[in-house]
């Protein structure tokens, strides 16, 4: 007889509060539940609230990605009161965002994800010994080095925005300060120090040869050509990745979604199609079509909310509901779908929909994984890095420049939508003011998306398909699953706002 | 001797956490190597397992474990109906476990306004407390008599987020013997016996009154853009925030997050007044005396000024 055992995935260092059961039949996971056990209540919090209060209130939902919230709320309130940021806002706001991406996507590989790695369960890896002089918490050299590196690069938004986390300097129709000349090349100092340090630390190579790895065979044979590379923490998150086998685990639906981010300032020399540096999309595996928000609806069938039909966000209400009756509802996330379907967001969603080579080719080949997720997220930032310099030496090269379009602080009766790229994937604030008061504010964050319970029709979220089929060794300790889990960079304080 | 240190999240965004990595004087791995601290929990930074770290709460609510320290992250969460349930652990309410190891430490650390005083969600549907008080009354989780084992109620470190430099001074302190002055909230008076305004390089537009009437303007942002830097109690302008600026500096209000009634309910970016002249004064100011000043400083006020003729 096949024994079937329910076991609790490992989930410390997630922002927030996340419990994965998992049902392990043979030695692999044969289902999943991902449930947020704490409930706050923001979404109802801000009804009556004053029109701009969101500036101040939503970045508190998220201690990693307050400047994301924080732009998402702006964007909501400018589409609201028709005010488009002039080029110096748009490029203070993207340098601070991308700013918080840069450490975040690095934080997070090697602080959350390859903190395992020293786990003593891979007590056998030949590489195990190196594992824990980089990544032992507190102390492993890498993670001491991430910590400086990315603590320096935060005080990017520290200047842009007088601090990090929780400022509220983006205001309707722009920010609230222009930065002087010698704050801007304070700015593009610790831009570059960092990216320096990315380079050498991190790819251990150039951006620009980077960027050659355009498929999986170019990404061998990067692994291959120099020590720096196999060295780097990108070089030995793939050497130790592929020994514990994380490349043959977390497919999931392979279904992507973006909502695009950084809007191109009216005049820069940074190109990108439609307008934005990180395109919007919808894909099934590469297959990508173009995004439309009329089509995304929150599911509460299996979360504990008082029971409704699917609503689009602009419709939505946060009704919580919890008792011995609905039996259910197993999670304070509610699950939000497009077109009906379960998608994942992040870094290597951006990638495919962006048309990345190296992913593309590895989401072609039906090589979707923990592996591939993480390491889209880690070498994010090289793609970040050119555009904030040339937006901080346009900022430069336009001192005087208008910083906010009209008066943003009357904020007329409307509705409006901030949709973007957070560093864990889509975001979205649906924002409705009546009588100059918030009459209703509904957030989709991205771990809703991933880490959502089932549908309706029974159909997984993201991560709990993505964990089905992963090989565990020992039920008391399924350190595997954590992985895939992780891979999509839980953060679940946001999620369960 | 070491030190041993545990980290509990609660009803939180983990904002205190980040910003608390902000620290650079020292830095956060630095700081706890010099003092000896030993972090047996924190819930973004370690790597025990779910059965280690289990063991590890037992034996610390058992007392096997001596807890030195307890530092709390976030709100105590009640709801719904006072079940708790909103922040469930193991499907055990977390206020359950917080509260046994509050007994069990030697020093009790609030860290951040929502530990403080309960921050986002007092009144709403979570319930939401703090650990000694619930936003001015005394109380909260613990009760007003509670002491830890030191001797002393819980240290509210307020703020959102607190200020990355107040821990590791308040736990320097600590553990140096200093025992810390605290206000009538219970906040260590060497980070808040201060206000905002306190260094605010805006000060000389409050003096003259040369007001901030739109966004980006040059100006003080007191007297109508909602700042309540003279009455708000904190570093910011003392201790620059990741080294480097204050949101004052930056053209946003002080918004009062190191106050027990953080958030109020009125509205931000508004300065609420009576014919012009603001509700809330400067702290310990005479109404009638600060108006007859104000009237005079902005007949007084430098052409200079006045032209924004200055570079902050």
């Amino acid at each position: 007889m096949t024994k079937r055992i329910l076991c609790d995935v490992p989930m410390n260092r997630v922002e927030g509060d996340l419990e994965v059961r998992i049902e392990v039949k043979d030695g692999r996971v044969a289902d999943a539940w991902s449930a947020g056990t704490l409930y706050r209540g923001f979404e109802n919090l801000m009804r009556g609230r004053g029109a701009l209060d969101g500036l101040v209130m939503t970045p508190r939902i998220c201690g990693i990605c307050s400047t994301t919230h924080l732009t998402a709320a702006a964007r909501a309130l400018d589409a609201i009161a028709g005010l488009t940021p002039p080029d110096n806002a748009l490029r203070v706001r993207n340098v601070a965002l991308m700013a918080e991406h840069a450490q975040s996507d690095v934080r997070q590989s090697v602080l959350m994800f390859m903190a395992d790695f020293a786990n003593a369960a891979h007590g056998g890896e030949p590489l195990f010994d190196e594992a824990v002089r980089r990544y032992r918490p507190g102390a492993g050299s890498s993670a001491v080095e991430t910590l400086s590196a990315t603590r320096s690069l935060l005080e990017v938004v520290g200047i842009l925005g007088g601090q990090w986390p929780h400022s509220s300097f983006m205001v309707p129709g722009g920010v609230a300060f222009a930065p002087s000349s010698s704050s801007v090349l304070q700015c593009l100092h610790l831009v570059r120090g960092y990216r320096a340090w990315y380079e050498r630390f991190v790819l251990g190579c150039s951006l620009e040869r980077w960027a050659a790895v355009d498929s999986r065979a170019a990404l061998d044979a990067w692994l291959d050509e120099a020590p720096a590379q196999r060295d780097g923490e990108v070089g030995f998150l793939l050497r130790f990745g592929r020994a514990i086998g994380l490349d043959a685990v977390g497919r999931g639906h392979e279904a992507f979604l973006s909502y695009g981010s950084f809007d191109l300032p009216a005049q820069t020399a940074v190109a990108a199609p439609n307008g934005q540096l990180v395109a919007a999309g919808a894909a099934q595996g590469t297959m990508v079509a173009p995004f439309d928000p009329a089509r995304i609806a929150e599911d509460v069938s299996h979360a504990w909310y008082r029971e409704s039909a699917s609503r689009h966000p602009a419709q939505g209400a946060t009704d919580p509901y919890a008792s011995a009756h609905t039996g259910r509802a197993y999670s304070w996330v509610k699950a939000p779908r497009y077109d009906g379907r379960a998608m994942e967001t992040g870094p290597l969603a951006e990638a495919v929909i962006g048309g990345r080579p190296l992913f593309a080719d590895i989401v072609a080949a039906g090589e979707t994984s923990a592996l591939a997720r993480q390491l889209a997220r880690l070498v994010r930032p090289a793609t970040l890095f050119p555009a904030m310099e040339t937006w901080l030496e346009e900022l430069l090269a336009n001192p005087g420049a208008p910083i906010v379009a009209g008066d943003g602080r009357q904020v007329p009766d409307g509705e409006g939508a901030g949709l973007l790229q957070a560093a864990r994937g889509a975001l979205g604030h649906w924002v409705r003011i009546e009588d100059g008061r918030i009459a209703r504010y509904q957030v989709i964050t991205p771990t809703a998306w991933n880490g959502s319970p089932r549908d309706a029709q029974g159909v997984r979220g993201a991560w709990e398909e993505a964990v089905v089929g992963t090989h565990v060794a020992d039920p008391a300790h399924p350190i595997e699953a954590g992985y895939v889990v992780r891979s999509f960079d839980p953060c679940l304080v946001c999620a369960v706002h | 001797m070491t030190t041993r240190l545990y980290w509990m999240q609660s009803g939180g965004c983990g904002g205190d956490t980040m910003a608390f990595l902000g620290a650079a004087q020292p830095d956060v791995p630095t700081l706890l190597r010099t003092l000896g601290i030993e972090l047996l929990w924190h819930p973004s930074l370690s790597n025990l397992s779910p059965p280690q770290h289990a063991a590890l709460l037992e034996s610390l609510q058992e007392g096997e474990t001596p807890l030195d320290v307890l530092v709390v992250e976030g709100a105590v969460v009640r709801g719904p109906g006072g079940t708790g349930m909103f922040d469930a652990r193991g499907g055990r309410p977390r206020r359950d476990v917080v509260a046994a190891l509050a007994r069990r430490a030697h020093f009790v650390v609030a860290l951040g306004t929502c530990a403080s005083f309960g921050g986002f969600g007092v009144g709403g549907e979570i319930d939401a407390t703090g650990l000694q008080f619930t936003r001015f009354d005394p109380g909260g989780l613990l009760g007003a008599d509670f002491r830890s084992g030191a001797g002393l109620p819980v240290l509210n470190l307020a703020g959102c987020p607190c200020h990355h430099e107040v821990l590791g001074g308040v736990l320097a302190a600590l553990l140096a013997g200093i025992e810390p002055r605290l206000d009538e909230f219970q906040r260590p008076l060497e980070w808040y016996g201060m206000t905002v305004h306190q260094g605010c390089t805006r000060n000389e537009y409050h003096e003259y009154r040369v007001e901030e009437e739109a966004f980006g303007d040059k100006g003080c942002l007191f007297f109508h853009m909602g700042c309540h830097g003279p009455l708000a109690s904190g570093p910011c302008n003392k201790s620059l925030w990741n080294g480097r600026s204050s949101k004052t500096r930056a053209g946003v209000p002080c918004f009062g997050c190191t106050g027990p009634d953080f958030p109020p309910a009125y509205p931000f970016f508004y300065t609420r007044n009576i014919e012009g002249i603001p509700l809330a004064l400067p702290k310990g100011v005479n109404r009638a005396h600060y108006m007859a000043y104000k009237v005079m400083a902005a007949a007084a006020a430098p052409q200079r000024l006045k032209n924004r003729d200055t570079e902050v």
